[in-house]
């Protein structure tokens, strides 16, 4: 495990506690959550299954509200915001990695790594164009700019995805599990590829994993157990 | 916009199957619809070409003439001034004529008929000669020649009588056979006269059935009337779409010339006597119509086939339209975990409204116009083949014993817009759907 470097803080979760209805039941996925995350962290979030990892994930991305305390993100508290400024957060601060890819199949991939710069505006065309192709070029697919995500690989679609990701510039990247669905070698490669723009970028990197391999490439570990954090 | 309509094409093509059937059904639609619009065009054109060939020009100056408070004839009595007067002010005028009116018996050996009598003269009446087609004598005769037996110019010899192939076989007479018309004159007196058939012409619907033409001299002879009376001052215009503003023009100035005019009535001049003879007046009035007013009875035809055309296209359309909701419900259903991504990574919801418009729009405006313009090549091609009618009563109907159909670019245009919009409107509650959808279904697995 690497040493974190202490940096303003870019995630808070005070006392974060989150309810879902089950049936006439209500489970608390959280249970009180006190968590800080520094700018340029690399941190995962450990647990069985569960644990809470995803709804804590799901908080800090701005995809769901805590039923209960204060979640910040990006120097914002979420609760307060609108739908309208939540999707712009989102949009500008955040950048998602999904452990099933979500490309938008009928996209290529150059398209797909540009479709967040189109959403944002403000870019000229050849602006854009240079963006994604630096990002490309990063995570090393410049070979396959026109090709659908059916006609790519695992391991290929999961860097499109992070490119998707990056392309922003976000401060915050989210990755639930994204090495679950790819063997061992091409996770490794993919873990490799985040930490290197973590440290290139300075951009905060939080990603859940159950894979201890990962575990022990990440720069800070988060241990949930039953909605609580444990450890880290 | 420019990804939002690739995301919307791609879509449509990867489900090539379900767009394929939709837009089949949306295509079919627009092509019923496009004939249907086409046929009650087509209606609406003979029915222009029939009246003012056979009955009435765009406007026409006719009048009654009241010897007596209870006794009327449908004369002018000063046919060539009003002429005059006509030419001066209507200069969109592309032709003027004269006709007689009358009404009668036509008795031939074998049978007979009551018929109106148009007295007319062929040297002044380009249009009639264009439009009446001779029939061929196998058309009215059993066993006749499969061609054209008599000439139209025979018509310009005193005497002589045009009949149409309905009538001819009614009166089972051919071209060159006598018939005796017998009349009313306008004192009361039975007046009757030879004539010879020189021609018959093909049937033009409704309004050949009771119609027969005479040289004017033979009217003037039957009705003893004096040379400068005619039944009405028929006005062709340019721009038949400025009959109404025509008419409203000339009766101003007939006014102001001192001719003293008959409230406007949108129905025919034979449909007025009653009213006519009804009322404390004699001698001359003028009474102004349009050819509209003149075949104001036969628009039912136009009208059933409109309101018939519009409730099964309303079924249709109501189909389709939930088709078309039904469908892009279960294509949102399907893209939840994409239209969630599109949500997480940052697109607001008008635009997850607008893609799934567009993908909705984009299907709508290919089908209608495949749909549309199938329909206008399948009208087009209907109406070259001059297809007969084989039933007596749908001629009657369609004012013809061929299919016409007249395609009008501009209900192409509007049939093509309607179908895009109804099935842009149809998609509002899926897209709305689609734009209500939370980023975290799209999270199940962060």
């Amino acid at each position: 495990m690497e040493d974190s470097v202490p940096m303003s803080a870019i995630v808070t979760l005070s006392d974060v506690k989150k309810d879902y209805p089950l049936g006439k039941l209500t489970v608390r996925a959280l249970k009180g959550i006190d968590l800080t995350i520094s700018t340029g962290e690399f941190t995962t979030i450990a647990g069985p299954s569960g644990s809470g990892k995803t709804t804590l994930l799901n908080l800090v991305g701005c995809v769901d509200v805590a039923t209960e305390g204060v979640v910040t993100v990006a120097g914002q508290e979420t609760g307060k915001l609108s739908d309208r400024e939540l999707t712009k957060l989102r949009l500008h601060k955040l950048g998602f990695i999904f452990q099933s890819f979500n490309l938008i199949p009928v996209l290529d991939m150059f398209q797909n790594v540009e479709f967040p710069l189109l959403l944002q505006g403000g870019m000229t065309k050849a602006e854009r164009h240079k963006r994604v192709r630096d990002i490309v070029d990063r995570v090393g697919l410049t070979d396959q700019l026109r090709q659908r995500p059916n006609e790519l690989s695992g391991g290929q679609r999961q860097r499109v995805a992070i490119a998707r990701a990056l392309v922003t510039k976000p401060q915050i990247v989210l990755a639930d599990e994204p090495t679950a669905n790819l063997d061992s070698a091409t996770g490794s490669s993919i873990i490799d590829l985040m930490k290197e723009m973590n440290e290139q970028d300075q951009t905060t990197f939080i990603f859940s994993t159950h894979d201890p391999h990962v575990m022990e490439r990440a720069g800070r570990i988060v241990k949930l157990v039953d909605g609580l954090v444990v450890a880290g | 916009m420019g990804i939002l309509f690739q995301i919307a094409v791609r879509n449509l093509i990867a489900a090539k199957r379900r767009s394929a059937m939709l837009g089949s059904a949306l295509a079919a639609v627009t092509l019923l619809l496009v004939v249907l619009l086409s046929l009650s065009q087509g209606i609406t054109d003979n029915m222009i070409r029939s009246a003012t060939a056979l009955s009435s020009g765009h406007v026409n100056v006719a009048g009654f003439f009241k010897m007596s408070a209870t006794q009327s004839a449908p004369i002018v009595s000063d046919a060539p001034r009003i002429r005059e007067i006509v030419k001066e002010n209507v200069p969109g005028a592309v032709h003027v004529n004269a006709r007689h009116r009358g009404w009668g018996k036509l008795v031939s050996e074998s049978g007979s008929l009551q018929a109106g009598f148009n007295g007319i003269v062929l040297a002044e009446e380009p249009l009639f000669s264009e439009v009446v087609q001779l029939a061929k004598e196998s058309e009215y005769k059993e066993g006749g020649r499969d061609e054209v037996i008599g000439d139209l110019s025979g018509l310009s010899q005193p005497g002589s009588v045009l009949i149409f192939a309905s009538q001819a076989k009614r009166l089972e007479v051919g071209v060159g056979d006598a018939l005796t018309i017998t009349t009313e004159t306008l004192r009361g007196n039975r007046n009757t006269t030879d004539v010879t058939v020189v021609a018959i012409g093909r049937d033009m619907g409704f309004l050949s059935n009771w119609s027969v033409f005479l040289p004017r001299e033979t009217i003037l002879d039957l009705y003893g009337l004096k040379p400068e009376t005619t039944g009405s001052v028929q006005i062709f215009l340019e721009d038949e779409a400025q009959s109404e503003a025509t008419m409203a023009h000339l009766r101003g100035v007939l006014e102001a010339e001192g001719f003293i005019l008959m409230e406007h009535q949108a129905v025919p001049f034979w449909a007025k006597f009653e009213n006519v003879n009804n009322e404390d007046w004699t001698g001359q009035k003028l009474d102004l119509t349009t050819w509209e007013d003149e075949v104001s009875y036969l628009t039912w035809v136009v009208r059933g086939l409109d309101t018939i055309s519009f409730f099964l296209i309303a079924i249709l359309v109501f189909i389709i339209a939930v088709g078309i909701m039904n469908t892009m419900v279960i294509s949102v259903r399907e893209r939840t975990r994409e239209i969630g991504t599109l949500r997480a990574v940052g697109m607001p919801r008008v635009k997850v409204l607008w893609m799934i418009l567009i993908e909705a729009l984009v299907l709508g405006a290919v089908a209608s116009s495949v749909g549309a313009l199938a329909g206008a090549a399948l009208c087009l091609g209907i109406d070259a083949a001059a297809v007969e009618v084989p039933s007596d009563a749908v001629r009657v109907i369609l004012l013809s014993d061929t299919l016409h159909l007249v395609v009008v670019p501009r209900q192409i245009a509007t049939a093509i817009v309607v179908f895009t919009a109804i099935t842009g409107l149809a998609s509002l509650v899926p897209a709305f759907r689609a734009s209500r959808l939370q980023p975290i279904t799209a999270m199940q697995s962060i």
